[in-house]
């Protein structure tokens, strides 16, 4: 009887170990995983403070995109309305820029806003400053955008973009800055790095 | 003696049953209304228990929820699956004012606290078991 009693504890002891066991080696698992994050930070200054911060991990992006299937969203692509390019056939547009040399293609200098779009680097930057309004309407607004990752976004074909591949295509990049407004009462960055959190 | 045998054998297996209930997690729940005969709702349910529970559902409860759900579900599976990969992160985080909201994966637990003048709430569901609901459900999808 008193055997039988030991057996059931030692078998209830090895049990515990075993769960324990796993617990500790799913966590030395978890915590191994090196991945690039794409960070969105919006600060207002204005008198309540608002301030917001999106962590995403990219490789989650790109693997729970494609299960969402909504409005203009399906299989990680989303469909873009031609009626809304005003006839720019933005394919041969971005080949057009592509097999350009670097240099800068548009630049407005108006009483309203300054415009520059250039190639930089393997980088498609464009750079818009207003110049009219109220000075906290004022923005200055940077993009700067890599060409391969522009080239997976319309990769999926004519009316859609293909958000997965950009991710994916984005992923491969280093750390870099993508988009920055900055304006008297407003900053909004979007950059990626290999940190989980913002600064 | 005999006493003792017994008294032996339950502690181990409460220590068994605590071991496993602290391997699988807690889902917690806390609400909290600060004013006069505001509620406080403190929920502690081991993860584990919710599979049971799940198969102990009436189907036709089951497969109502997962009608309603079924666009998400394949969404929900695969966000928990990639989630328990970052452990640690701090996903989105609003403040307003006095207003917060954070959702983070913190110790293998996906969190949502919300914070606001008179009220705040806290959720921590262990990632492992979003996984588990929504492959249940998924059994439970009518035509499935």
């Amino acid at each position: 009887m008193f055997n039988r009693t030991k057996l059931f504890v030692g078998i209830n002891l090895l049990s515990s170990m075993v769960v324990l066991a796993g617990s500790s080696a799913a966590f030395a698992q978890s915590g191994s995983s090196k991945d690039r994050w794409l960070h969105v930070r919006v600060i207002n200054s204005d008198h309540k403070g608002e301030i917001v911060r999106v962590n995403i991990p990219l490789e989650l992006a790109e693997s729970v995109l494609p299960t969402i299937s909504k409005d203009r969203l399906h299989n990680g692509k989303v469909n873009i309305d031609q009626a809304h390019m005003n006839d720019v056939d933005l394919h041969a547009l971005l080949n057009a820029i592509r097999t350009a040399k670097d240099g800068e293609y548009v630049t407005v200098q108006g009483s309203d806003q300054d415009v520059r779009v250039a190639k930089e680097g393997g980088r498609l930057l464009v750079h818009v400053k207003d110049n009219k309004g109220s000075k906290s309407n004022k923005s200055d607004v940077d993009i700067k955008i890599p060409m391969h990752v522009i080239d997976a976004l319309f990769s999926a074909g004519k009316d859609e973009l293909d958000v997965v591949a950009g991710l994916h295509a984005l992923a491969l990049q280093g750390d870099t800055e993508l988009v920055s407004v900055k304006s008297e009462d407003s900053t909004v960055r979007v950059w990626m790095d290999s940190k989980n959190s913002s600064d | 003696m005999l006493l003792a045998k017994i008294a032996l054998g339950l502690a181990s297996t409460v220590a068994f049953a605590a071991i496993y209930t602290f391997r699988e997690g807690v889902i917690r729940v806390d609400v909290d209304e600060f004013r006069d005969g505001g509620s406080h709702v403190h929920l502690w349910v081991p993860a584990a228990a919710v599979p049971i529970a799940l198969r102990c559902t009436p189907r036709n409860h089951l497969e109502n929820a997962a009608e309603n759900i079924k666009p998400w579900i394949p969404t929900i599976r695969q966000l928990a699956k990639e989630l328990e990969k970052y452990p640690e992160a701090n996903l989105v985080e609003v403040v307003d004012g006095t207003d917060q909201v954070q959702i983070r994966t913190h110790a293998g637990k996906l969190q949502i606290d919300v914070h606001e003048p008179g009220e705040s709430v806290h959720v921590a569901v262990p990632i492992a078991t979003l996984e588990d609901i929504s492959s249940q459900l998924t059994e439970n999808i009518p035509g499935a």
